[in-house]
């Protein structure tokens, strides 16, 4: 096909939105909506999923050793522990250290007075803080920890990260679900618009074809005509997460002390994914939307 | 030319649109067709559009046998045919002009030729004022013209006419056949499908007669 055909083609498609303008702001508002719909839905499960994480990452695994441990028998054993595998990190957590954290930690509560009671014996155990790589292997990795000698305890949060591990599948599974549902859904609605879009040319396909156009010839204006109103759905819905979401987050982050509690730093920041957004969205409008047209025109083209 | 051999249709429902056909019209002939609504004249129409294909028999258009023409090129036999239809078949978006450059547009002819040849044949027809104007801003018989000159921008070896005059007034009617007659003596080869028995007799010529899909005259009148 030669370039000036191609300039007449676009231009073509371009007019096209123009002469069915209705339809076009049909398919543009039930694109956009579609958009909207599944783009929120991304940002809901990606929130929940760094919520989970964030929860995830503060796991922390206690060991205590016996009293008769010496300083290279916890070397050793902290050696032998950081080379097991899905052990992240392994920190030494001296008795000493561990009584001055608790003074500190209870110096409203006349903690001087209270520790007087102890003497001079420190009562607590010397221990390792071990953070676990993979959450929901923790099992294993603990014992084989356990199987080292000189280890008096082990305090894990097993029963908080089961139910982490199963709440984090279970979210996993139903936003999957969501997205899927929706993403046909929209499927449905936008090729049934882009239908009714090409539908009500029929005749002007019929004629093309009876006075010897090609199906390609046919189709390009409505790939184009399909591809700018994606393109512009695309940004469109794009702008309106971006800001949208951005509100939402100022709403929710205005009293941080329930998120607090659920261990949660804080949202997706808008800027962590704005030019994904805005890319996504119109490269998604614009594939579902020129396709859906072009595949629409397929029926009217068997003349 | 148009040649059709031993041609029968049947539909799926069972209806006998044509019985056994045989018909030849020869490079630059005008010929008329006539037969009552029913008789089979749309169908002969799309065999030769290859919209149909016959059950059986053979159908040669301008060098192309439609048994071996695939449906997907059927676009090169319609190029070097000119359709003028009874409901004109106008792309109402477009205006005069783009619905008649819009056939050398398909075949990718060069800009400047479309600029120059599309202006020619609208003021052939008689509309070179009206070139900017769009469908629904034309009457019935400039409509027609319109198709004229979007059936004659390719310079076709064919001109199928559907009923071109059959929402026309008899003024208008003459007009678009006495176009049509000029066409043809340009060398153009016509078939016009009308079951206006007056028209026909009144031009004369060859005359096709179609009645319950067989042909029951072919022969010269007036």
């Amino acid at each position: 096909m030669k370039l000036s055909s191609m300039n007449y083609l676009f231009k073509q498609g371009m007019k096209n939105i123009w002469t069915n303008r209705i339809m076009s702001v049909a398919s543009f508002c039930i694109l956009a909506v579609s958009l909207l719909l599944i783009g929120f839905t991304m940002l809901f499960v990606a929130n929940i999923n760094r919520f989970v994480s964030g929860i995830e990452n503060k796991n922390e695994v206690v060991i205590f050793l016996k009293d008769d441990v010496d300083e290279s028998t916890a070397s050793a054993m902290e050696n032998t522990i950081k080379n097991i595998n899905n052990v992240e990190k392994v920190n030494f957590y001296s008795k000493e250290q561990a009584l001055e954290d608790m003074k500190k930690g209870m110096e409203n509560e006349n903690a001087d007075e209270l520790f007087s009671y102890v003497g001079e014996e420190n009562p607590l155990p010397d221990a390792f803080r071990i953070r676990i790589a993979n959450i929901e292997e923790i099992s294993p990795t603990l014992m084989e920890i356990n199987r080292l000698e000189g280890i008096d305890s082990i305090k894990s949060p097993t029963d908080f990260i089961n139910i982490l591990t199963g709440l984090k599948r279970f979210i996993g599974i139903v936003s999957l679900v969501i997205l899927l549902a929706l993403i046909l859904v929209s499927f449905v609605i936008i090729s049934n618009a882009a239908r009714a879009s090409v539908d009500i040319r029929k005749r002007e396909i019929a004629i093309m074809k009876l006075v010897g156009a090609t199906n390609t010839f046919i189709k390009v204006p409505f790939f184009v005509e399909g591809m700018f109103i994606g393109i512009l759905a695309g940004l469109a819905s794009a702008a309106i997460t971006c800001l949208g979401y951005n509100e939402l987050v100022k709403v929710l982050s205005q009293d941080m002390t329930l998120w607090s509690i659920m261990s949660i730093n804080g949202f997706i920041p808008v800027s962590e994914f704005i030019w994904k957004i805005f890319i996504g969205y119109a490269a998604a409008g614009m594939i579902i939307s020129a396709f859906g047209t072009v595949m629409s025109t397929r029926k009217y083209l068997k003349v | 030319m148009v040649e059709l051999k031993n041609v029968s249709v049947t539909y799926s429902n069972g209806v006998d649109a044509l019985h056994d056909v045989s018909l030849r019209i020869n490079d630059g002939e005008f010929a008329f067709v006539v037969g009552e609504s029913g008789a089979g004249k749309s169908t002969l129409i799309k065999l030769l559009l290859k919209e149909i294909t016959p059950t059986s028999g053979r159908i040669t258009v301008n060098g192309f046998n439609l048994e071996k023409l695939k449906k997907n090129k059927a676009h090169k036999l319609r190029r070097t045919i000119g359709f003028v239809f009874q409901d004109f078949k106008l792309i109402n978006t477009m205006n005069v002009y783009d619905n008649v450059a819009f056939v050398l547009r398909s075949i990718d002819a060069p800009v400047k030729y479309i600029r120059n040849r599309v202006p020619y044949v609208i003021s052939l027809v008689g509309l070179k004022d009206k070139a900017k104007c769009y469908p629904n801003e034309l009457s019935g018989g400039e409509q027609q013209r319109v198709a004229l000159a979007r059936a004659l921008v390719n310079d076709p070896q064919l001109i199928i006419a559907d009923e071109p005059t059959g929402n026309l007034d008899p003024k208008t009617s003459l007009e678009i056949v006495e176009l049509l007659k000029g066409i043809n003596e340009c060398g153009t080869t016509v078939m016009m499908v009308t079951h206006e028995h007056e028209l026909v007799r009144h031009f004369g010529g060859r005359t096709i007669t179609i009645k319950e899909g067989r042909i029951t005259f072919d022969d010269y009148i007036g």
